[in-house]
C-alpha cells in the first residue's frame, strides 16, 4: 500500500537506511534520500508503474473475454500458444537489444539484420552438418564475430554520440540485408528440424499443437529465468546493472568498462543470431524480414521499457499475443493493432511499462 | 542599411553561389535529355523531403527514421482519389494534403513526449506501420500492385513543364524554411537540440514544440509527397519502406546536417549516385549502407562542413575576415549533439 506519510518521512531524510525500492543519490556531494526522478520519490515512480500494470491487466482481461466470444476454446488456446511462441522469438531479440542498450546506450538497429544473417548461416550449417544444434550455435557465433567487429572497429570511434551510433547501425542493416539477399537469394528459407521436434504434440483427445513451437517457448522461458537470475544474483549482473546506472563510477571502481561493453555487445549479437536460426524453424526467413522483425523488437522494448529485462519479457508476451489474436480476428488491420496499444502506452508512460524515467 | 557593398566576403560568395545554382537549375532543362531531366526533378523533390527531415534531424536534433510515412500517406491520398474515385486534380491534392498532415499530426502526438533514442525508435515504428498498412489494406492501397492511374494535370503533363512546377515549389518552400529556421520558432528548435532540460527551465513547453515541429516538417514532407506522386504517377509500398525514410537522413548527413543547403547537395549527390550505381551493379542498398557508415565515421559534418572549413581556412590565411570559429562551432554541434544530450540528462 502506498503511504504518503512514509513518503514524506523519507523525503525529509529519516536516519534509517532507505527501504527497498528507494535509492541513495548524491546531490551536490551530500548523501540524500531524494529520488532520482523529476516527479519526486522512487516510491511514487513505483506506484505509478504498478498502476499502469494494473490498467494493462484489466484491458488484457477485457480483450481476452471479448476474444473468447469470437472463437472456440480450442482455437483460443491455439492462438495463445501461437502468440506466446512468437513472443518467445521476440523475447530473444528484445533481450539482446535491451542488454546492448542498457550497457552501451546504443539502440542497435542492426539487430534485425543480425537475426536474418544468423538464421541464414544456421540454415546453411545445419544443411551441411545435419545437426540442428550446431546450426544454432554457428548462427550465434557468426553474428557474435560480426558484433565484435562492429563494436571494436566502428562503434568505438563514435562512442557516446547517440545519433551517429544509431545511424551507423541502420547503415549496417542495409549492408547485411542486401548482402544476405545476394548470398542466399530471395526465396523463403526454413531450417531443417531434428525429427524429435517435428510433428504435433497431443494434449487430451482433441488438442494438437506443433512440438517445435512448444520447444521454442520452453527455451525462451529457460533463457529468461537464467538471464534474470544472472542479472539479479550474480557479480556479472551487478556489474551490468551498475554500468547501466553509472558508467563513470563503475569504471573508477576498477572494472574494465570497455571489456564489459564489448562483452555485452557480443552477447546481444549472439542471442540475435541464435534466435534467427530458432525462428527459422517456424517463421521462414526471407529478404525484408530483418526490418519486420526489427519493428516487432522495437515495439516490444518501447512497450516494455528500454533497458529492462522484465520489460522485455512482458512486452514480448504482450506483442506476441496481440499479433496472434489480431491476425486471427482482424487480419487486414494486424499492423494497426500493434500500433494502437503502443500509442496508448506511450501517451501514458513515455518510457514504457517497466522503463525508468530518464 | 545593408547594401551589397558592406556584406562580408563569405556572404557575397554564398549569394553568388545561390544565384548561380538557381540560374543553372532554370537553364539546365534546355541542355539535357528527358532521362536526366527526370533525375533532376527527382533530386529537387528529394531535396525538399530531405530539408523537411533535416528540420527535425539537424535543427532540432531529433532524428526521424519514419518520415516516409508522412510523404507516403500524402502520396497514397492523391493516388487513392486518382485511381479509385472520379475526383479531379483539386480533390486529389486536397485529399493528399489532408492525409499527409493527418499522419504528421498522429506521429507528432505519439512522439512528442519522447527524446533521443526513444524518439528514433518510435519514428521507425511509425514509418513501418504505414508500410504495413500499405501492404495489407488491399482495397485502399492495392498492396504490392500499388495504385495506378495517377495523371498530372494536362497543362503540366510534359516532363519539361513539370520540372518547372517542382522547381518553383521547391524554391518557395526553401525560402519558407529559411524564414522558419531564422524565426523565434526556429531558434527554439535549436534550443531543443542544445538542451531540452534548459529549454524547459526557460518556460518552453518542449512537447508542444516537438509537436509543432512535426506539423511544420510534415507540411513540407506532404508537399514533397504530392510532387513525388505526380512525378512517378505511381505509388506502392516500396515508397514507404524503411529505406525510403533513411534516404533523406543520409542525404542530410552527407550534405551537412543542420543546414538548409546540405540536404539539397546531399539529395543531388545521392540521386545521381544511385542512378549510376544501379547501372553498374544491383547492390544499391549495400552502397547506401556503406555511405551511411563511412559518412558517420569519417565525415560527420558532411560536404558542406568540409567545404566551409576549407573556405574559412583559406580566407583566414589571406586575412580578410575575423575568426569564423562560431559558425564552425554551430556545425560541429549539430553533428555531436548526441554526446551533449548524454551529458545534460
Amino acid at each position: 500500500m502506498y503511504d504518503p506519510i512514509q513518503d514524506r518521512a523519507s523525503f525529509v531524510g529519516s536516519s534509517d537506511l532507505p527501504k527497498r525500492g528507494t535509492r541513495r543519490l548524491t546531490v551536490d556531494g551530500e548523501p540524500s534520500q531524494l529520488g532520482d526522478t523529476p516527479h519526486g520519490l522512487v516510491d511514487l515512480e513505483r506506484r505509478d508503474r504498478i498502476r499502469t500494470l494494473g490498467i494493462t491487466a484489466v484491458v488484457a482481461v477485457g480483450f481476452i473475454a471479448w476474444a473468447l466470444t469470437q472463437m472456440s476454446l480450442l482455437t483460443f488456446f491455439t492462438q495463445i500458444l501461437n502468440g506466446l511462441s512468437f513472443g518467445a522469438i521476440l523475447f530473444f531479440l528484445a533481450a539482446g537489444f535491451t542488454m546492448i542498450f542498457g550497457v552501451l546506450r546504443i539502440a542497435n538497429l542492426a539487430h534485425g539484420g543480425f537475426y536474418l544473417l544468423g538464421g541464414y548461416v544456421g540454415i546453411t550449417i545445419t544443411l551441411s552438418t545435419g545437426q540442428f544444434w550446431i546450426g544454432i550455435v554457428a548462427g550465434g557465433l557468426a553474428v557474435m564475430v560480426l558484433g565484435l567487429f562492429t563494436e571494436r572497429v566502428m562503434l568505438r570511434r563514435i562512442r557516446g554520440m547517440e545519433k551517429p551510433e544509431v545511424l551507423l547501425t541502420i547503415g549496417l542493416t542495409f549492408v547485411i540485408g542486401d548482402l544476405s539477399l545476394w548470398g542466399w537469394g530471395g526465396d523463403p528459407r526454413v531450417v531443417a528440424k531434428p525429427s524429435y521436434l517435428k510433428g504435433p504434440f497431443q494434449i487430451g483427445d482433441s488438442f494438437f499443437y506443433p512440438k517445435y513451437r512448444i520447444f521454442v517457448l520452453g527455451l525462451a522461458i529457460i533463457l529468461a529465468a537464467i538471464l534474470i537470475y544472472i542479472d539479479r544474483r550474480t557479480k556479472i549482473g551487478a556489474i551490468v546493472r551498475a554500468g547501466v546506472d553509472d558508467r563513470e563510477t563503475i569504471a573508477a571502481l576498477g572494472v574494465n568498462i570497455k571489456a564489459v561493453f564489448t562483452a555485452a555487445f557480443m552477447f546481444g549479437s549472439f542471442i540475435a543470431g541464435m534466435s534467427g536460426v530458432i525462428g527459422a524453424g517456424f517463421l521462414a526467413l526471407l529478404p525484408g524480414q530483418d526490418f519486420e522483425i526489427l519493428l516487432f523488437a522495437l515495439v516490444v522494448v518501447i512497450i516494455g521499457g528500454l533497458g529492462s529485462l522484465e520489460g522485455a519479457v512482458l512486452g514480448a508476451a504482450l506483442v506476441g499475443l496481440i499479433d496472434s489474436f489480431a491476425k486471427a480476428l482482424l487480419p487486414e488491420l494486424s499492423f494497426f493493432t500493434l500500433f494502437a496499444p503502443m500509442a496508448i502506452i506511450l501517451m501514458v508512460r513515455p518510457n514504457g511499462l517497466l522503463g525508468k524515467a530518464t | 542599411m545593408t547594401t551589397l557593398r558592406n556584406l562580408s566576403l563569405t556572404t557575397k560568395v554564398k549569394l553568388g553561389l545561390l544565384l548561380a545554382a538557381v540560374t543553372a537549375s532554370v537553364i539546365l532543362p534546355y541542355l539535357v535529355d528527358t532521362f536526366i531531366l527526370r533525375l533532376l526533378t527527382l533530386a529537387l523533390v528529394s531535396s525538399l523531403f530531405a530539408m523537411s527531415v533535416d528540420l527535425m534531424a539537424g535543427y532540432t536534433g531529433l532524428v526521424t527514421l519514419g518520415h516516409a510515412g508522412v510523404l507516403g500517406t500524402a502520396m497514397y491520398g492523391v493516388g487513392y482519389v486518382a485511381s479509385k474515385t472520379e475526383g479531379g486534380i483539386g480533390t486529389q491534392i486536397l485529399v493528399g494534403f489532408v492525409a499527409g498532415m493527418a499522419a504528421a499530426t498522429i506521429f507528432g502526438l505519439m512522439a512528442m513526449r519522447s527524446t533521443g533514442v526513444y524518439f528514433i525508435m518510435i519514428t521507425i515504428a511509425q514509418g513501418m506501420i504505414v508500410w504495413g498498412l500499405a501492404s495489407l489494406l488491399v482495397d485502399i492501397t492495392g498492396a504490392e500492385n500499388g495504385l495506378l492511374g495517377i495523371r498530372r494535370p494536362v497543362s503540366v503533363e510534359s516532363d519539361f513543364r513539370y520540372y518547372y512546377v517542382v522547381l518553383a515549389t521547391m524554391l518557395a518552400c526553401s525560402a519558407a524554411l529559411y524564414v522558419i529556421v531564422h524565426s523565434p520558432f526556429g531558434y527554439a528548435l535549436k534550443g531543443l537540440r542544445g538542451s531540452e532540460t534548459r529549454l524547459r527551465m526557460l518556460g518552453h513547453n518542449s512537447a508542444f514544440l516537438k509537436f509543432y515541429m512535426f506539423l511544420v516538417s510534415g507540411f513540407f514532407a506532404t508537399v514533397a509527397g504530392i510532387l513525388l506522386v505526380y512525378l512517378n504517377e505511381f505509388v506502392s509500398p516500396s515508397d514507404v519502406i524503411l529505406g525510403a525514410s533513411a534516404l533523406p537522413v543520409l542525404m542530410s548527413i552527407l550534405g551537412g546536417i543542420g543546414t538548409l543547403v546540405g540536404p539539397v547537395i546531399g539529395a543531388f549527390v545521392i540521386v545521381f549516385l544511385r542512378n549510376w550505381v544501379s547501372l553498374q551493379v544491383d547492390r544499391w542498398p549495400t552502397i547506401m549502407g556503406l555511405i551511411f557508415i563511412l559518412v558517420v565515421l569519417f565525415a560527420p559534418e558532411g560536404l558542406v562542413g568540409a567545404l566551409k572549413s576549407w573556405w574559412y581556412r583559406r580566407i583566414s590565411e589571406t586575412g580578410t575576415t575575423k575568426n569564423p570559429t562560431l559558425q564552425d562551432h554551430e556545425m560541429t554541434e549539430a553533428v555531436h549533439t548526441g554526446s551533449q544530450a548524454l551529458d545534460s540528462d
